[in-house]
């Protein structure tokens, strides 16, 4: 599997919570390879095998942040507000697609320099910035309905040291692990029992994994999200590297056994990892998983990334690998005790 | 139109770095030019002969340079430091895509994860100095290897057509202008005409007073693009311009008072011919109507610009339909002013 080439494909095909449609057809055709594969009653594309043994669901979530459109003005400019935690520093001038009857292009407006308040250097709020789709109101309207989301344009590029840029690796740069994982088992021969959950809605709270978790049977989870990578900026908690390894979570949330047993796997098979620490829950699916129906031991694997939430988050495909190997070795060694 | 449009707004070329837009212009109108040449300063100046005589000397400008981003330094972390050559503000240059140096390298401006800004700063710009370039080099020996202070960086921005005629791209400003000069320059003329473009606009150090003091013309019109603010809910007085509603033309800017005998010119010609233009409604920018119009004794100059939406961000916006009235209006002021 070529990592980047996935990668890129799925985060194209990106849908915003709630509008998971856009990427679910896509990622069943990919799931499809290793196992029977279905889109739930939320929208989460959700496999099973039937392997045998311990139980193991794998996670990552299919939803992506935008905007939705909530009017549209006479002369073709959408009213927008976010759909999940889209970041509106980052907006001005960014290329949008708005998910209508039909694609249509637009540019989110910029504040020309004479209209900004506090002399630039307060970004527009959602109240002000606006998607102009150069079209007219009629047409818009035609085509367009309040309610329809926007995702972002993307600049794929490929960086140094095996770095990549573009929009919406979160969290495909978990749901691309997870297929990497499973190539990797299927290279092995695992015929472990195994469900793969490619969940709606983490972006506006984690619905589809709840959902989805309450039917699945599995005894363990491994969620696979993105989380902060260090830049100069970042507070001094955050301490991963991009290109340094997967993420180990530790959390109350989680399993502390699972989360142990991975660490001590990483090392026992050289595959390069960090720690992340969480003193309270994850933010993540794992918070779903861990308590969904009878409850799970769940453990959380995390991608290192930049600039989250933009449209230039910036991961390292080392990072996805070593991600992918680590779930893979946990799986065929039931948590490394038999290594 | 749009294609010639395309390809020089691709091209990369800011203020002192025009080298790629020149050679590619002079490409373009070589066959059409009676004489060009490239000036100390790298503007490149254009003659070509019309059917008839000018009585007046005509001169047209437009900039080749664009907005970009230059190195100023490379951190120990890997990260470039930089600067922005010409006004381009922090909003949109907050988590974009950039293109770095001669060999391209991809590229980002990042920012901090909003989840990590604290609440009260959530809608805080971050400040111009605090934001780096970060190409993936983990250290400055990696970065060293592949770039050097000094080199540029450019909006990662494809060339869109969109909407109901509209086209989206980096350096819509003063590309347009660029191209209405290289469709003049392959027309065939009813004047003889001088043609500049110009190096430096967007840094404002006076390139092109330089070339039109070597052309000392009668008249100058400046071929521009300017910031239309006409988006849903702005008030009236605040839009400047609107998109197809034709060139906007100047009466008054930060560097320039134009005459009022240009000004009348340019709208009343507009308006005898049916040809769509508007006056630009607010004193604000400039261009190289400041640097020409007090060069060698004076000259006598109009701005026509094509009025564009986002200028100075990788997604400029402008409308076909004005670049081609700008250019007929523009056109039509040749005659006028050649023979006046």
């Amino acid at each position: 599997m070529d990592l980047c080439q996935t990668l890129f494909g799925l985060a194209e095909a990106s849908g915003t919570s709630g509008q998971e449609y856009i990427t679910a057809g896509y990622a069943l055709d990919l799931l499809s390879k290793f196992m029977p594969a279905h889109v739930d009653a939320l929208g989460s594309v959700v496999g099973e095998n039937d392997g045998e043994g311990c139980h193991y669901l794998l996670d990552a979530h299919l939803d992506s942040i935008g905007l939705v459109v909530t009017g549209i003005e006479e002369n073709g400019f959408l009213r927008v507000d976010k759909c999940g935690g889209t970041d509106a520093r980052v907006l001005p001038a960014h290329e949008v697609i708005v998910h209508g009857k039909e694609k249509v292009y637009g540019v989110i407006t910029s504040i020309p320099p004479h209209l900004a308040r506090d002399e630039g250097k307060k970004a527009a709020g959602f109240d002000e910035i606006m998607i102009d789709t150069g079209l007219d109101g009629d047409k818009a309207k035609e085509i367009i309905r309040v309610g329809d989301r926007a995702t972002f344009v993307s600049y794929y590029g490929k960086m140094l040291n095996n770095t990549v840029r573009g929009a919406y690796f979160d969290d495909k740069a978990g749901m691309c692990a997870v297929l990497r994982c499973l190539e990797i088992l299927k290279e092995n021969n695992c015929n472990k029992k195994l469900s793969v959950l490619f969940s709606a809605q983490e972006e506006t709270g984690g619905s589809g994994a709840a959902a989805a978790g309450f039917r699945c049977e599995a005894d363990k989870s491994i969620s696979v999200d993105v989380s902060f990578a260090k830049t100069s900026d970042t507070p001094k908690d955050i301490t991963a590297s991009l290109g340094k390894g997967t993420m180990i979570g530790f959390s109350p949330v989680l399993s502390y056994s699972m989360s142990c047993e991975l660490k001590a796997l990483a090392e026992k098979k050289n595959i390069p990892y960090q720690l992340e620490i969480m003193p309270d829950s994850t933010g993540t699916n794992a918070d779903n998983l861990a308590v969904a129906a009878g409850g799970r031991k769940a453990a959380l694997l995390s991608i290192p990334m930049k600039n989250m939430h933009t449209p230039v988050e910036t991961v390292s495909l080392d990072d996805i690998e070593a991600t992918a190997r680590l779930m893979a070795e946990y799986i065929m060694n039931d948590g490394g005790l038999e290594a | 139109m749009t294609d010639l449009i395309k390809r020089l707004c691709l091209l990369n070329g800011t203020s002192g770095r025009e080298d790629e837009v020149r050679n590619f212009i002079i490409n373009e109108i070589k066959d059409y030019a009676d004489s060009l040449s490239v000036d100390n300063l790298g503007n490149l100046i254009v003659f070509k002969k019309g059917r008839k005589r000018a009585k007046n000397k005509i001169m047209l400008d437009a900039h080749m340079d664009e907005v970009a981003f230059m190195i100023t330094c490379i951190n120990s972390d890997g990260t470039l430091s930089f600067e922005s050559v010409g006004g381009i503000n922090t909003a949109v240059m907050t988590g974009i895509p950039v293109s770095v140096g001669k060999d391209k390298i991809s590229g980002v401006i990042g920012v901090l994860p909003i989840h990590l800004t604290p609440k009260d700063k959530k809608q805080d710009l971050p400040s111009k100095s605090s934001l780096c370039i970060d190409i993936g080099a983990a250290s400055y020996e990696e970065a060293r290897k592949v770039v050097s202070p000094g080199d540029c960086a450019y909006f990662d921005s494809d060339f869109v057509q969109f909407g109901d005629g509209y086209l989206k791209s980096k350096a819509l400003d003063d590309r347009a202008g660029c191209a209405m000069l290289i469709a003049l320059i392959k027309e065939e003329l009813e004047y003889d005409a001088y043609f500049t473009f110009s190096a430096g606009e967007e840094v404002g150090y006076g390139a092109a007073g330089a070339a039109a003091f070597t052309v000392k013309p009668d008249y100058a019109i400046v071929c521009e693009t300017t910031t239309a603010a006409d988006l849903a809910g702005v008030d009236e007085n605040k839009k400047v311009c609107r998109l197809k509603c034709g060139g906007a033309v100047s009466f008054m800017d930060r560097r320039t008072v134009y005459s009022k005998d240009m000004f009348d010119l340019a709208l009343d010609t507009a308006n005898k011919l049916g040809i769509p233009a508007q006056p630009k409604t607010m004193v604000a920018g400039g261009n190289n109507a400041g640097h020409i119009h007090k060069t060698a004794g004076g000259i006598k100059t109009v701005t026509v610009s094509v009025p564009c939406r986002y200028l100075h961000s990788p997604s400029c916006v402008v409308s076909v339909d004005d670049v081609y009235s700008s250019l007929n209006l523009v056109r039509a002021l040749i005659g006028e002013l050649a023979d006046a």
